[in-house]
């Protein structure tokens, strides 16, 4: 009987504790759901239900694109027409070869024109499929920005797909709608424990020295390279390029340039560098998404490589 | 127009203007322009405190949905939900502010008591969101400089807000 009694004391004040710091206890749990959303979205690769893919966003980041692009037409032509000048310039034909004594070669290309015609005749086959994308949201001045294109999921675009423009780097994929990503732009700057820090494996055109290329978020013209070591000689101006080593980018495509180098200390063995970004960041209006066709096969090898040693 | 009406209009109106006009301003890398948590500043004093930290989750949420930045909006706007009456029960005259003043404003605070109101407050928030969004006090000289330049920016913003959408009632 006592015992009963006091039981229910012991119920009462505690719905009493609970009512009086009801208003706390929302608080602590709203903050803990925010808390967790925000680890989750740093954490995993996920297709996209609340971000800037989604069928609300995407339409509105549409719609306004639609109105803003006409604003930058002048500005994307050039870009556009730089670049097939560029691509112009690695044609075959812009080339004057001075060797004769080479033996005839067929041209397989002009034979066999698609793709698995060139398989079964066994020449090359393709590694790297580019999709052309439009820019419809792009931010610069957060410390993680994100770029919204309109491709997704049915038109071939999937997480973890390098991305550039059309003069060098922009970033990857992060997440898929069915007609919207979300690209994790090279603008993001790594923050202490959670893994959103992205950096491209960079090489000098000149030194071939292999580096690392990350934003440090003070200027969205600007980005700094590591691991280049103290016994090369720099110069300004020399070009930055992908290294080819992760299977996110095909080797030789332009980061951007060195705007300027220092040593942190005399000890230290590698140079702080500053680089001039090739990507214009400020004025996106299309990118191309590369889609590396043998990078599954690459990885199957280096996994059960790795399963071998261990 | 009713209260209700009044608060969805200004819900969407804030929303909109903060994600395709402020956000795609750059005025400089330390000063990012935030409006959006004036809905939170401006609702009612006697809405309930649970509603109150409800539709600070909601408008949070609905801004991180367009920007990318799951949840950080969304913290700080509910921090500074659940700190909004402690703010207000501290600013308030003795025998709490006219009952017929039923939103926060200029005129029903007083200019002072409202500029001080909405300072702390969003002070508060900005402290929340870049803390969050830098995460980590590595460059805690960048991160205060970001807090208080993005403080200034806001409040002036808000100022401008108020005396544009000002009505006497």
């Amino acid at each position: 009987m006592g015992f009963g009694i006091f039981n229910f004391n012991k119920v009462r004040n505690l719905i009493i504790f609970l009512r009086r710091y009801f208003n706390f206890f929302l608080f602590l749990l709203l903050e803990v759901i925010c808390i967790v959303l925000v680890f989750r979205n740093n954490n995993f690769q996920r297709t996209a239900y609340l971000n800037s893919a989604n069928n609300l966003s995407g339409k509105l980041y549409d719609r306004y694109n639609n109105v803003q692009y006409y604003f930058h037409l002048k500005a994307t032509n050039d870009s556009l027409v730089s670049e097939n000048a560029r691509l112009h310039n690695l044609l075959r034909s812009s080339f004057d070869s001075m060797v004769t004594n080479d033996i005839v070669k067929t041209d397989t290309i002009r034979l066999f024109n698609t793709d698995s015609a060139r398989q079964a005749a066994g020449t090359a086959t393709r590694r790297y499929l580019y999709r052309q994308a439009k820019v419809i949201n792009n931010s610069i001045n957060r410390s993680v920005n994100y770029i919204t294109i309109h491709r997704g999921r049915l038109q071939g675009i999937r997480p973890n797909m390098g991305v550039i423009g059309p003069s060098g780097v922009v970033g990857m994929v992060r997440s898929v709608s069915d007609n919207y990503a979300v690209v994790l732009s090279l603008l993001a700057k790594g923050s202490g424990s959670s893994s959103s820090n992205f950096g491209v494996s960079a090489r000098l055109l000149r030194g071939k020295e292999i580096g690392t290329v990350y934003w440090d978020g003070a200027d969205p013209a600007y980005a700094m390279m590591k691991d280049i070591p103290r016994t090369i000689k720099l110069q300004k101006g020399d070009t930055v390029v992908t290294s080819g080593f992760s299977a996110l980018f095909p080797e030789n495509l332009p980061i951007g340039y060195i705007d300027s180098f220092s040593l942190a200390d005399k000890s230290s063995t590698s140079y702080n560098i500053r680089v001039k970004l090739a990507t214009n960041f400020y004025n996106l209006q299309y990118v191309y998404v590369i889609d590396n066709l043998l990078k599954d096969e690459q990885k199957q090898l280096e996994d059960s490589t790795y399963r071998l040693i261990k | 127009m009713s209260i209700l009406l009044r608060n969805i209009i200004r819900f969407v109106l804030l929303l909109l203007l903060q994600v395709f006009v402020l956000n795609k301003i750059l005025v400089h890398q330390l000063v990012s322009l935030e409006l959006y948590m004036l809905f939170i500043l401006l609702l009612p004093f006697n809405i309930p405190r649970p509603a109150l930290m409800l539709l600070g989750l909601l408008m949070g949420l609905s801004l991180d949905m367009f920007m990318n930045t799951m949840g950080i909006h969304a913290f700080a706007c509910v921090f500074m939900a659940y700190l909004r009456p402690f703010i207000i029960n501290i600013l308030s005259p003795q025998g709490g502010f006219e009952t017929n003043m039923k939103t926060p404003s200029m005129i029903s605070m007083g200019i002072s008591q409202f500029l001080i109101y909405i300072s702390i407050l969003v002070f508060l928030h900005h402290l929340a969101l870049f803390t969050l969004e830098v995460f980590g006090f590595g460059n805690i000289g960048y991160l205060l400089l970001k807090i208080l330049l993005s403080t200034v920016a806001s409040l002036m913003l808000i100022v401008l807000y108020e005396l544009l959408f000002f009505s006497r009632k």
